[in-house]
């Protein structure tokens, strides 16, 4: 049960610090099952943050994503902190980020939320298409209970959550200045089961899948822009100086695309399954980015986004890393 | 004119020579595909991912072609005649916004000759989704604007209505197949077309907008509906009324090409000089410049709102970035 | 397939190792398929792999990334580094369902002009089997 007063205590209190800037939080959305992402500046907006299991969104993308402003002439920059509300797998991506340098610990302040899983926006709206109302959900009794206007609606959480909750080991934020409820317990583990059987495929039955995946595909950027650790200024993906993938939209330049946005996530994903929620195509990313969590793992025992010592993956090297694969 | 259900494959194949395209389901993704016959169309109640605008703008377009060391420049060859089946009636009023644009000033030579060849037949909307709003907008569910043909779905037969003489050509071809229609299905048609457009939820009223968008230039409002906007194409690429482009040049061996494909106003090098400075630097000015392209400056240019309520935008947007919830800010902030 | 296939191959060779270890298997007249195209980088480790796509896209119908033994590496640390890469980016192209005969990687040093016989005839040999790349390359996008 998430005690919202508590919540909302905790952002006041937070947001009245003097090295705070905002807060970012979830409150409820326009319509439905949707959730805003929260952008707080005083203690009054705080009134409206949330955290249930509609909350999927992964704020930890906004410590890269918001654009800095030239600085007026005379003035300094703010330099202040942003404080941040992350589950389990948010707190992992700015863990990652703090790892790289992409951002450093004194600009953030982490408001660990501990998390029994996320409603498949996609999976709840297919059930109960058309809501406009706002919906509530809730952590209750080791279930997922959703507050419709036609009533409460008691549903198993392995039956509604996001297939990256099933395998989730760390619910439970992996970094965090202050949390907002006691630990919950690990329900996920990770077997690959899903990446494994794509792997018994044939190598034609692979590529029918992907390219039809592929062919799908618009190049409208928001799984790289959604990412918590797709931060670079200039990205490999849209550059034109030199053009690594054309701008034109086709199986060659869309695979490509996807080969690369996999390839500079590996050992760097932290598998907070957003790149496959906000696809409007439903290409299922998570999938293709899972293979190389899977391998970065066994081959080089390394986990992304958990230790705060770790070096990034692809910066290291041991001198008996495998290979095998080597003429 | 009505068509039974069962003789839509037939009609169908009454179109030889012309390209087919209708709502296909690619995976779980409904877009406009080209079908070879009725199994293959998808005429369910939610509207299509991807506008037809797809067809007629498509993503990537070839606009001419070249070879190294050669001097000949080869342009497309000429386009089909093509059928669009089951468009709705706000994706057809979006294709009548947009061929403003592409006849303004410089005659559009690639979007205009496709454009003339091509048929639209509309699907009436019976069940309008959870966030269309094309009633606000000078729209409805059973509207006729831009369509040739617009097809009823009365149960176990279409009500074809023929608007254009198009329209007409149409169903001259398919003539053995039609059967008349009767005052009572006319009847039946219209009462569902009330139906829908009572069953549109959500509204907004545009009327002081365009004239009052000008004057919140400043307005702190734009930095609250942008600050969790995550800079992606997911609007504008699926917004039918949205047109923007950019062009490349492309080459592999010795073959090269010209082409155009969408572009976003979105994107952060949208409006990225080549000095480096950049006039919409953030989201903010961004967000600001989109509302204000839709509902202020076509408005001033062509006199109509460039947004027909199709909802995709509210229904796709990642971080629930509504432009209902927009519209309405704008309504309330003072001048 | 046709048995007239000549694969189309392209090599990125270290410039220390692979690229003078290719240099020695010519100078002494050894005779190995002539399919690569090679081009010459400081180090395997420069090698990004992205290059491997790009490559495939302009009608590539193989790889290959050879550079100095682990340890030997002129720039010390390089290999070590792309064969952590290449180890990662091999998986992820068979994921995809790119033949896992497209994707080769070897160890040739300056001095081993019979290996890098070895290494080609292989490498040429597996992709006469695999056929010519169909996936997606860009000359058959349909302009």
């Amino acid at each position: 049960m998430i005690d919202l007063e508590k919540l909302r205590d905790l952002a006041r209190e937070t947001i009245s610090r003097d090295d705070v800037k905002y807060l970012i939080g979830w409150k409820p959305g326009t319509h439905g099952f949707r959730i805003s992402p929260h952008f707080v500046s005083n203690p009054e907006e705080t009134a409206e943050l949330i955290f249930s299991p509609l909350c999927s969104n992964n704020l930890a993308t906004y410590l890269t994503l918001t654009e800095k402003r030239p600085v007026p002439r005379g003035e300094q920059p703010d330099t202040r902190k942003v404080a941040l509300m992350v589950k389990g797998c948010d707190s992992r991506a700015v863990l990652q980020q703090l790892t790289e340098q992409g951002i450093t610990k004194d600009s953030v302040y982490v408001i660990g939320c501990p998390c029994e899983g996320v409603i498949d926006i996609k999976k709840v709206e297919g059930k109960y298409p058309g809501i406009l109302d706002q919906v509530e959900a809730r952590w209750e009794n080791g279930k997922i209970s959703l507050y419709l206007p036609s009533g409460k609606v008691e549903m198993a959480r392995d039956d509604i959550v996001a297939e990256k909750c099933l395998t989730c080991r760390y619910p439970n934020p992996v970094i965090a200045d202050v949390s907002l409820r006691e630990e919950v317990e690990v329900k996920g583990n990770n077997t690959f089961d899903d990446v494994k059987k794509m792997e018994a495929k044939s190598t034609q039955e692979k590529w029918a899948f992907w390219q039809g995946k592929f062919n799908s595909c618009i190049r409208c950027y928001a799984c790289r822009n959604v990412c918590p650790m797709c931060y670079c200024e200039e990205c490999i993906l849209d550059k034109t100086n030199p053009t690594w993938i054309q701008r034109s939209v086709n199986i060659s330049e869309n695979t490509s695309f996807q080969l690369a946005r996999a390839f500079h996530l590996a050992g760097r994903c932290v598998e907070c399954g957003e790149c496959e929620r906000v696809c409007p195509v439903n290409i299922p990313l998570s999938h293709l980015n899972r293979k190389l969590v899977k391998e970065v793992m066994d081959k080089f025992g390394f986990e992304p986004g958990v230790d705060p010592e770790a070096k990034p993956l692809l910066v290291g090297y041991r001198p008996n890393d495998k290979e095998d694969f080597i003429l | 004119m009505k068509l039974n259900k069962d003789k839509l494959a037939d009609f169908i194949a009454t179109l030889p020579g012309k390209k087919v395209y209708g709502p296909k389901k690619s995976g779980e993704t409904l877009k406009y595909a080209p079908v070879t016959g009725a199994a293959d169309l998808c005429l369910t109640a939610a509207n299509t991912t991807v506008p037809p605008k797809s067809v007629v703008f498509p993503q990537t377009e070839t606009l001419l072609r070249f070879e190294l060391g050669t001097t000949d420049i080869k342009t497309p060859g000429q386009e089909s005649e093509t059928v669009l089946l089951g468009v709705r009636p706000c994706d057809a009023r979006a294709m009548t916004i947009v061929d403003n644009v592409f006849s303004w000033g410089v005659e559009d030579p690639y979007y205009l000759e496709r454009r003339a060849k091509i048929t639209l037949v509309g699907l009436a909307c019976l069940e309008p989704c959870a966030n269309c709003f094309c009633t606000s907008v000078g729209g409805g569910p059973a509207s006729k604007e831009g369509l040739d043909v617009l097809m009823t779905d009365l149960g176990d037969s279409y009500l074809l209505d023929v608007l254009t003489e198009k329209g007409e050509n149409l169903c001259q071809s398919a003539s053995g197949l039609l059967i008349n229609a009767t005052g009572e299905d006319q009847e039946a048609a219209e009462k569902l077309h009330e139906k829908a457009a009572s069953q549109i939820s959500r509204h907004t009223d545009p009327a002081g907008i365009p004239a009052k968008l000008p004057h919140l230039w400043e307005s702190l409002l734009w930095d609250t509906v942008s600050a969790s906007c995550l800079g992606c194409g997911i609007c504008t690429y699926l917004c039918p009324t949205c047109h923007c482009f950019d062009m490349q040049d492309e080459t592999e061996g010795s073959e090269s090409r010209r082409c155009r494909t969408w572009d976003s106003c979105m994107f952060s090098e949208y409006t990225l000089h080549a000095s480096g400075h950049n006039p919409r630097p953030t989201r903010r000015e961004r967000t600001r410049n989109r509302i204000n392209h839709k509902y202020s400056y076509f408005v001033d240019k062509f006199n109509v709102i460039a947004c027909v309520g199709c909802g995709r935008c509210i229904n796709l947007c990642p971080v629930n970035i509504d432009l209902l919830d927009i519209l309405s800010k704008v309504g309330e902030e003072a001048r | 397939m046709s048995e007239n296939f000549e694969p189309n191959v392209v090599a990125f060779l270290c410039n220390w190792c692979s690229y003078a270890g290719a240099d020695l298997a010519g100078t002494s007249r050894t005779e190995y398929p002539p399919n690569l195209n090679v081009i010459r980088v400081m180090c395997s480790g420069r090698v990004n792999p992205m290059f491997v796509v790009n490559a495939l896209q302009q009608g590539a119908d193989g790889i290959l990334i050879s550079g100095c033994h682990p340890g030997d590496c002129h720039y010390m640390e390089g290999n070590f580094f792309a064969r952590r890469r290449f180890a990662l980016m091999k998986e992820l192209l068979d994921f995809v369902g790119v033949d896992q005969r497209r994707f080769n990687m070897s160890w040739v040093s300056a001095s081993e002009g019979a290996k890098w016989k070895d290494v080609v005839g292989k490498v040429v040999h597996s992709l006469k089997e695999a056929g010519p790349f169909e996936e997606f390359p860009r000359n058959k996008i349909d302009w």
